[in-house]
């Protein structure tokens, strides 16, 4: 039986391509309008972030300047918009956490994924995943009650610092864990087949393989420790000094975001909101850059890589 | 190589059983063989008949998956390598192994070829001769000696694989286990693979997994078949291959299965 086509040829039925029936163009719409969709959820997901950023920079602009945030001077950073003193908190507390986080994560993680038996590392991973989704407030006061009450500490960088790092130790954690599984097992088996005893292995063959994950994880855990601020308000002290010991009081980042909006001075001349914004505009910028320098040394060193267990 | 050839077998297999834990399932029943010096034995069988296995029990490797239990004896030089006092590293000093794929590890040619020694802490010099020669056994000199410091990844599979029995080789062990090193390759760089396995079986025991029946034939001295973990028929590649004892060998290596 033959059926013309729209392109006026006249075919056999059953070889006629076009297809009129009701499913099949509902087929071929939904098709075209999720073609649509798909960017327009994409700009739900990136209109917040741009109007946040500009948001945030329009409000940081009129006290955004290179002396506001070298300046550490007391009076300026108490009563005019420095931050220099938060950038140097931030900083010192940041070095601290990570350097302990690191230790912690990287020993950690090589442990359970190398040497622990499956149902071992089973309940490391769960605790560690349990960590991670404590309410940062809890760990907080954990911190307060730990270091600078139970240890003594007081109210310091130290304690702020190590409370700090437990945010940061399971995100170094997970990806060392992850890092040095997923190398592939014959290479693993290989290098101990050669004579290799398990510290060489991890040292000579799965550190390199798993190096780039490793610094990923530490990268992006900084870019956690930076955001938080609760357990930090309640382990340090505010100081307008920058810190010389261990004990020191200090003033950081998100602690000016945290004071600008809750105690907003109205005086005249004042400008403590813009302050806040100051200090989120530089949290922000700094997590900007962690991820930008991750993505770039992840790709660089993927390249190396390629032809591994081919 | 080194020391005195000995006399009776190399590695001597002696009702080695192996169990899984958690499948109570026997991956190997009751396997008796013995592997003479200077030979190359292939062990032939269908999927799933545990040759892998078989060949890993032979340098401790099973170890590394925690899931198996061995029972049985194999004996180095009349050792057993399963007695409690006997360090499984010495073990896979003496016992290589090469790998279905190529595991070359992410350095230059020449410190992959050198691990194993590295690892023992020889002497540059050492290393130097010993790297050298390893590589001509392997039959990858040629191919590699102008660029000995270039990365082992940008090498071709088959010369990746080349490199890893180089890597083996550069230790001296007196057992090679390879656990089919062809089966990832074309057969330009299988025929490479097979030319130096011809010539190492003048000074290393080979033993090769394999599941390819004309691969066994090209270049083994006996062939042991191995079917639902046990092992059915042992015996000269000829013998084995022309006038095989037990039906279900015939019906495997004239391809009714596997």
């Amino acid at each position: 039986m033959a059926t013309s086509t729209p392109t006026g040829s006249v075919l056999p039925r059953d070889e006629v391509l076009f297809d009129r029936s009701l499913r099949t163009r509902w087929r071929l719409g939904f098709d075209r309008w999720i073609g649509w969709l798909l960017p327009l959820l994409f700009l739900v997901a990136i209109v917040p972030i741009v109007d946040l950023v500009y948001f945030v920079v329009r409000a940081a602009y009129p006290v955004l300047s290179w002396g506001n945030l070298t300046n550490t001077q007391p009076y300026a950073n108490q009563n005019g918009n420095a931050v220099g003193l938060a950038l140097i908190g931030t900083f010192d507390l940041m070095a601290i956490a990570t350097a302990v986080a690191v230790l912690l994560g990287l020993f950690g993680g090589i442990a359970t994924a190398e040497f622990l038996s499956e149902r071992s590392a089973g309940w490391v991973r769960t605790s560690v995943n349990m960590l991670a989704g404590t309410p940062s407030v809890v760990v907080g006061y954990f911190g307060y009650f730990a270091f600078v009450l139970y240890f003594g500490w007081g109210l310091s960088l130290i304690a702020g610092a190590l409370t700090l790092s437990f945010f940061m130790v399971p995100y170094i954690f997970r990806t060392v864990d992850l890092a040095y599984t997923s190398i592939p097992r014959p290479i693993r088996e290989a290098a101990l087949g050669s004579g290799a005893r398990p510290y060489q292995y991890i040292l000579k063959v799965g550190t390199p393989i798993a190096f780039p994950q490793v610094l990923t994880g530490v990268f992006l855990a900084m870019a956690i420790g930076l955001g938080e601020t609760a357990p930090i308000v309640l382990t340090t002290l505010p100081s307008l000094l920058v810190p010389s010991s261990l004990n020191s009081g200090v003033t950081f980042l998100t602690y000016l975001i945290y004071d600008g909006f809750n105690h907003p001075s109205t005086g005249p001349g004042s400008n403590e909101l813009a302050k806040a914004f100051e200090a989120a505009f530089l949290v922000m910028m700094i997590v900007i850059a962690l991820n930008v320098v991750v993505r770039v040394f992840a790709a660089r060193y993927k390249k190396r890589l390629e032809g591994l267990y081919q | 190589m080194s020391g005195a050839a000995p006399e009776g077998p190399v590695l001597s297999v002696d009702h080695l059983s192996v169990v899984s834990r958690d499948s109570k399932k026997k991956i190997l029943n009751d396997i008796s063989l013995d592997f003479p010096p200077r030979s190359l034995t292939a062990v032939v069988g269908p999927s799933g008949c545990g040759k892998t296995t078989f060949v890993r029990t032979l340098n401790r490797m099973t170890e590394l998956t925690h899931s198996l239990r061995v029972s049985g004896a194999v004996r180095y030089l009349g050792q057993d390598i399963y007695q409690s006092n006997v360090n499984p590293v010495l073990v896979r000093r003496r016992i290589g192994m090469v790998f279905q794929r190529p595991t070359v590890f992410p350095m230059s040619v020449f410190e992959n070829a050198a691990f194993g020694l590295r690892i023992l802490h020889e002497s540059d010099a050492e290393i130097d001769r010993a790297v050298t020669e390893a590589l001509v056994r392997a039959g990858l000199w040629d191919e590699v000696k102008t660029d000995l410091n270039g990365s082992a990844l940008a090498l071709s599979g088959g010369q990746q694989q080349r490199l890893c029995i180089a890597r083996a080789l550069a230790v001296k062990p007196r057992v090679l286990l390879l656990d089919e090193p062809t089966s990832a390759l074309d057969p330009a760089a299988t025929q490479r693979i097979e030319q130096t396995m011809l010539r190492l079986k003048e000074d290393v025991v080979l033993v090769l997994v394999t599941h390819n029946v004309s691969q066994a034939a090209r270049v083994s001295d006996r062939v042991a078949f191995l079917h639902s973990g046990r092992l059915v028929e042992v015996g000269s590649t000829a013998d084995m291959l022309e006038r095989p004892k037990d039906p279900l060998t015939e019906q495997f290596i004239t391809g009714r299965f596997g």
